[in-house]
């Protein structure tokens, strides 16, 4: 059935939005591609699972699980990030930097969690509705409004708080901005605990719809939430939502109609041939060189 | 300048700890070598260490452990002690052939316990072979992979004995007739689901196959796969993987399709399905070879001690690598541990009655054993009845 599998699809595809937008946070003010953005979101995910295992209640381990991974990500922001950016280091530095984040921390989970695939517990009921014909699970409904929710929420506060407005000046010139009284390590910190936040939101809705969670669970993952944020223009949030309901769709249509080998090539064709047709994403703007 | 000697401290933090990371993997590796290899008779175990497979590798390390704690307690060979050696192989081809060449650069080592998966013991077995070291793999059941050479044996059943059990549980046991197949794209999946579709289309002429999908292994998400098989009206699923395929597949299954039954196969049959798939996994049959609560006193006594020892009850593979275990040393009991190829005659042609029943290689170097049918029911393993 076509409409089932769009279906699944966009379920999927929302939570990968949902790691887009951390890419995208990151990429729109320090131009820099943060690699280390998939692990962060597995560490979410694991981290939430073992609050969980000491039974305070599912909704504060959850909550404690998401900022946990919110402070996370600020201290690799200072323990890594913001030196470099002092230094002057050249971008590629920075982006090699990320991918060895990205190593230590999926391997610290493992040392301290083991690698298997441990059992997430479900966070909504396990039941399927019938409308007009597709069958839809709580959990898909869930997690779709949650993510859409979560995106207005982050959509608001990048347009019309004061904090938003100092990402956006830092956005466009970190140097005027630092002179005009915004103190740019504080935004930018700011903007990797959002983009960890929504990480972990991502990785504990993910790991309830599957019933698990590991800590490689942010590898490929994190790799397709890329190939969203850049299909969808990298540094604009309704980009990502449009690149990850797209990837999700069409990951979702190649296993159907294809068969499931294909279902994780597809993510990287299609971010390919975006790049190859438009270089700045669907909704990415025109890069204005800056002196 | 304080801001960056933080900085600096934390980053130093995090090399330490990466540093630790990397000598824990280190010191899994090769583990007893500080015993003087003259008076040591060495017990290599390759398999995954580390990683996704890691469950079944650390049950290889576990049940060689166990086997030379009990010799070494018992009866000495020749005076000399047994101890073990732990290769790491990450369950991956390429990692497999770097350890598999370690193995033969050492010069001394005349027979290996491993690996896991079929296509990557298919991949070390070659250079096994033309170094006339001898290779016992405790859960290839890939047809060819005792082909390989003269050196190579398996204890474990081919594959075809397992799919017919498999098949015999869905159709005659449950009762079912339109069976869907989901397979793993390894070696082992690919020719197993051939090998279950020949199976069903010769000795089953009252069930049919509806639907056949394949996956990648450890995708995590299934329900393309699922939906397909559903609509194409499948009341039982074959699943051709591990647990880490299983227990998804139960749980994404059963949450469009309550109904549906599953069946497996023996290395489904680890305490990690019933974690993994807790409720979900309710129901799920397959046949092993080894039973951990079988009555015979030998069974009770290995899974007594590894109980004690581990924690957790051993699993079928497990209770095979203890036994290719013993069979190695039984042989080197026999005929002494300097002359390769009288160890190789000696574990052909040898009888060993272990835990998981009666061996004796045949002309392959394959095996030839009984199934017994498992069911999970209220949480736990039990006979299917």
């Amino acid at each position: 059935m076509g409409i089932q599998q769009i279906f699944n699809g966009v379920t999927i595809g929302m939570s990968y939005a949902l790691i887009a937008v951390g890419y995208s946070l990151v990429f729109g003010i320090l131009r820099l591609v943060n690699f280390s953005h998939g692990s962060v979101y597995a560490f979410g995910a694991t981290i939430t699972l073992y609050l969980i295992s000491f039974n305070f209640g599912i909704m504060p381990a959850i909550i404690a699980g998401i900022i946990l991974t919110g402070l996370l990500n600020i201290l690799i922001d200072k323990a890594a990030m913001e030196p470099l950016r002092k230094q002057g280091a050249a971008s590629i530095t920075s982006l090699i930097t990320t991918i060895g984040i990205s190593n230590i921390l999926t391997n610290l989970l493992i040392v301290r969690f083991g690698s298997q695939r441990r059992q997430f517990p479900s966070l909504f009921p396990d039941k399927t509705m019938n409308l007009l014909g597709v069958d839809i699970q709580y959990t898909q409904i869930g997690m779709l409004l949650i993510s859409l929710v979560l995106m207005v929420i982050l959509v608001l506060v990048v347009n019309k708080t004061k904090i938003g407005l100092a990402m956006r000046a830092s956005e466009q010139n970190m140097k005027a901005a630092k002179l005009m009284g915004i103190n740019v390590n504080f935004v930018v910190s700011f903007t990797f605990l959002l983009g960890g936040i929504s990480a972990a939101i991502a990785g504990v809705l993910v790991s309830s719809y599957y019933g698990m969670a590991y800590p490689n669970m942010g590898y490929v993952s994190g790799l397709k939430a890329f190939a969203a944020a850049v299909l969808g223009g990298i540094g604009s949030l309704p980009g990502s939502i449009i690149g990850g309901v797209l990837v999700g769709i069409s990951e979702s249509a190649a296993a159907t109609y294809l068969g499931s080998e294909f279902r994780d090539s597809v993510a990287f064709i299609i971010l390919i041939v975006v790049l190859i047709i438009r270089p700045n994403g669907l909704l990415g703007k025109k890069e204005i060189e800056k002196v | 300048m304080k801001r960056s000697k933080i900085n600096l401290m934390i980053i130093s933090i995090l090399a330490v700890a990466m540093f630790v990371t990397a000598c824990s993997g280190g010191n899994g590796n090769q583990q007893g070598s500080g015993v003087n290899n003259e008076d040591a008779v060495r017990v290599i175990v390759a398999g995954p260490m580390t990683g996704d497979n890691s469950e079944y590798g650390i049950g290889f390390a576990n049940a060689a452990d166990l086997m030379a704690e009990k010799w070494n307690a018992e009866a000495t060979i020749e005076g000399k002690t047994v101890v073990v050696e732990k290769y790491d192989d990450k369950n991956s081809p390429e990692e497999a052939v770097t350890v598999a060449n370690r193995i033969v650069s050492d010069g001394n080592i005349p027979v290996v316990i491993g690996h896991f998966a079929s296509g990557v013991s298919m991949a070390a077995a070659p250079i096994y072979q033309d170094n006339q070291i001898i290779e016992i793999s405790p859960s290839a059941s890939h047809p060819d992979y005792s082909g390989i050479g003269d050196y190579i044996f398996r204890n474990n059943t081919v594959i075809h004995a397992e799919a017919s059990a498999s098949v015999d549980i869905a159709v005659n046991d449950l009762g079912k007739s339109n069976i869907g197949i989901i397979s793993i794209m390894t070696d082992w999946g690919v020719s197993t689901s051939g090998i279950v579709k020949e199976i069903v289309e010769n000795d089953f002429p009252g069930a049919n196959i509806v639907a056949h999908e394949e996956v990648i292994e450890g995708s995590d998400d299934y329900r393309p796969a699922i939906s397909k098989l559903n609509d194409a009206g499948a009341d039982v699923v074959i699943t051709v993987g591990m647990y880490n395929l299983v227990a998804p597949v139960a749980r994404q299954y059963k949450e469009i399709n309550p109904d549906i039954e599953i069946v497996g196969f023996s290395n489904a049959y680890s305490q990690q399905l019933l974690e993994l798939g807790g409720e979900y996994v309710e129901g799920v049959a397959f046949p092993v070879i080894f039973f951990s609560q079988s009555d015979d006193p030998k069974v009770v006594e290995f899974v007594e001690t590894y109980k004690n020892k581990y924690g957790n009850e051993p699993s079928a593979l497990t209770a095979q690598a203890y036994d290719s275990v013993g069979i190695f040393l039984t042989a080197v009991q026999n005929v002494g541990y300097g002359d390769t190829a009288a160890l190789r005659d000696e574990i052909a042609n040898l009888e060993y009655d272990g835990v998981t029943g009666f061996t004796k290689f045949d002309e392959n170097g394959d095996v030839d054993k009984s199934f017994t049918k498992v069911v999970v029911r209220d949480g736990q393993f039990g006979l299917l009845k």
